[in-house]
């Protein structure tokens, strides 16, 4: 996924001369072409992210579209008043760029675990948060941003995943009954469309575009549904869990919902995401059981 | 505005500069109608402010020009002076700075990029700098090197990281049209600066941070524009320490503390206003 998003961005520098991409001393491999290429158009900035940022935003300053890349708890938190007040205040059209997602890290530890990054950053009001699940919607993302000219935030999975094939901001899989709707995004997605595989009544709704959400869309997915479970890789309070409660009290959605994923923070070493995909219950089987659990009382 | 005489111990051109006594007197009628604070941050910072506009073409900050020189205002809290000052040169209408602070005015007490003149909102320290950095470098990518970037901070604001990580890139880059002027005023938020992180000695702090680095009067505007002028001959950014008082000017709040935080009473304001108009009439 990574490469794609960096490859959409190479190709709208050769046409767009306001493209400037910047890095915080990350990508090895796949950053260099930029610097080869565009080298007044290109930073490494070091191992610097609140200069990252304003360093951007005064790029805005001089009428260039900065893209900013490093990896996605260090470019949230670790500058989070620069996002507040040198993008967020001022509308600026910046890209942040965040590699990595959930467990995507998952034996370098908490600190480099992602999941608290698009939740914090929904606290703000106007940028806009993206999570591809596909390289179909990879594809078209930058472009897409390009000519929304608003703040935004790229969550980038790791892998490299073909479903759902579109380029919609949110995608349904309809299943044979409307028992059962899973919803998700990023990697986790890729979890609920194996579940859809096992038992084919399962629904699953793709989210790509994390924020806005589509009212009029997002009603029509949740409608009918008599139970609406979020599946996702990062805590569910302040992620897509917490979204979908602000929709549902405030929309005619009378399925029940119910939130799987991390609730906290953790020093235990898995080696790989499935360790903790399966610790916190968002694996093919857990999910499996949770729907199979409910169906049975 | 007032024709200013060049001196023997400069080499800037004779300029049309602002009066410092008028930017002073237009900066406490804008604090006294509003009772707002930072008294002592905008009066030691009104020097370098019509220094900074001096040193670059106003003209094109008036009309928003692309190729403009940008002027910084890392300091935020110094809204006042440099509303005022903008005022004084004509980039910002001179009834607006009545609506300083009050309710509905666009004039806040940090510098808003909503304001004509203003390049970003600032308020929050060490962001400015940062910003400016960018500035700089896209100023250098659209190939207009000549332009300047000035950007004001405070030596309390220094303290933050933020300013270090734009220092270590800007040398890195041999960014040398980016300037930036530290309020050296002594003074942070609630005591001396020196009581707080003793950052003496300040020059060569910079300077190890391989910057090339000037210490001027920060009172005499004809010093601080010489400096601008002697680092831009060079190849590396610069740092002008500006050895500034906080509260310059008003005689009761000159190194005071307090007057980071306290408004003006009637009687304080036509106390200040009375001095500057003895020093106008000296």
């Amino acid at each position: 996924m990574r490469g794609q998003i960096i490859d959409s961005i190479f190709d709208q520098m050769k046409t767009n001369p306001d493209v400037f991409f910047l890095t915080a001393d990350m990508g090895i491999g796949l950053v260099e072409k930029f610097e080869e290429n565009y080298p007044n158009r290109f930073s490494n900035v070091g191992i610097a992210e609140q200069n990252l940022v304003g360093i951007s935003a005064g790029l805005v300053n001089l009428g260039f579209r900065p893209f900013a890349y490093t990896i996605s708890n260090f470019i949230i938190h670790r500058c989070f008043e620069q996002i507040r007040n040198d993008i967020g205040l001022h509308s600026y059209p910046i890209t942040l760029l965040g590699t990595s997602t959930g467990f995507d890290n998952a034996p370098l530890g908490p600190t480099h675990h992602i999941v608290d990054d698009w939740g914090t950053l929904k606290g703000l009001p106007n940028i806009d948060i993206y999570c591809p699940s596909s390289l179909s919607y990879a594809a078209n993302l930058i472009e897409k941003i390009i000519q929304a000219g608003r703040p935004a935030y790229i969550r980038i999975p790791k892998g490299a995943h073909t479903e759902p094939d579109s380029e919609e901001n949110m995608i349904k899989l309809r299943g044979e009954s409307d028992d059962v709707l899973l919803v998700s995004y990023g990697n986790p997605a890729q979890l609920c469309i194996e579940v859809r595989k096992e038992d084919p009544r399962i629904s699953v709704l793709v989210i790509n575009r994390l924020r806005p959400l589509d009212d009029l869309a997002l009603s029509e997915a949740l409608d009918l549904h008599k139970r609406i479970i979020v599946v996702e890789d990062h805590f569910p309070h302040s992620g897509l869990f917490g979204s979908i409660c602000e929709f549902i009290a405030t929309h005619p959605i009378h399925g029940k919902i119910e939130s799987l994923g991390p609730r906290s923070y953790t020093f235990e070493v898995g080696t790989s995401p499935e360790y903790f995909y399966k610790k916190y219950g968002i694996d093919v089987t857990s999910i499996l059981e949770v729907i199979n659990k409910k169906d049975d009382k | 505005m007032q024709t200013s005489t060049n001196n023997s111990t400069t080499s800037v051109p004779v300029l049309q500069l602002v009066d410092p006594n008028a930017v002073r007197r237009s900066v406490l009628t804008m604090l006294y109608r509003a009772k707002a604070s930072h008294l002592g941050s905008n009066m030691s910072a009104i020097e370098m402010l019509i220094a900074m506009y001096a040193s670059v073409d106003c003209e094109k900050i008036r009309k928003q020009k692309s190729d403009r020189s940008r002027i910084l205002i890392s300091k935020g809290h110094c809204a006042a002076a440099t509303y005022a000052t903008l005022a004084h040169y004509g980039i910002l209408p001179m009834h607006l700075l009545e609506t300083y602070h009050l309710d509905g005015s666009k004039l806040a007490g940090h510098v808003s990029h909503t304001v004509e003149g203003v390049e970003h909102s600032t308020g929050a320290l060490g962001h400015g700098i940062n910003v400016a950095l960018g500035c700089a470098m896209g100023l250098r990518s659209r190939g207009h090197v000549n332009r300047l970037v000035l950007a004001l901070v405070g030596d309390g604001e220094i303290q933050e990281g933020s300013i270090w990580e734009a220092m270590m890139f800007a040398v890195h880059l041999k960014l040398n049209n980016f300037i930036t002027l530290v309020d050296n005023n002594r003074i942070s938020s609630i005591t001396n600066t020196e009581k707080v992180i003793d950052m003496r000695p300040l020059k060569a702090r910079f300077e190890g941070f391989g910057l090339n680095v000037h210490e001027v009067d920060g009172h005499d505007v004809l010093a601080i524009m010489s400096a601008i002028e002697q680092i831009q001959k060079d190849n590396l950014p610069g740092v002008i320490i500006c050895n500034t008082i906080k509260g310059y000017g008003v005689p009761f709040a000159e190194w005071q503390p307090m007057w980071h935080y306290k408004s003006l009473t009637e009687d304080q304001y036509t106390e200040a206003i009375d001095h500057l108009d003895r020093l106008k009439v000296a």
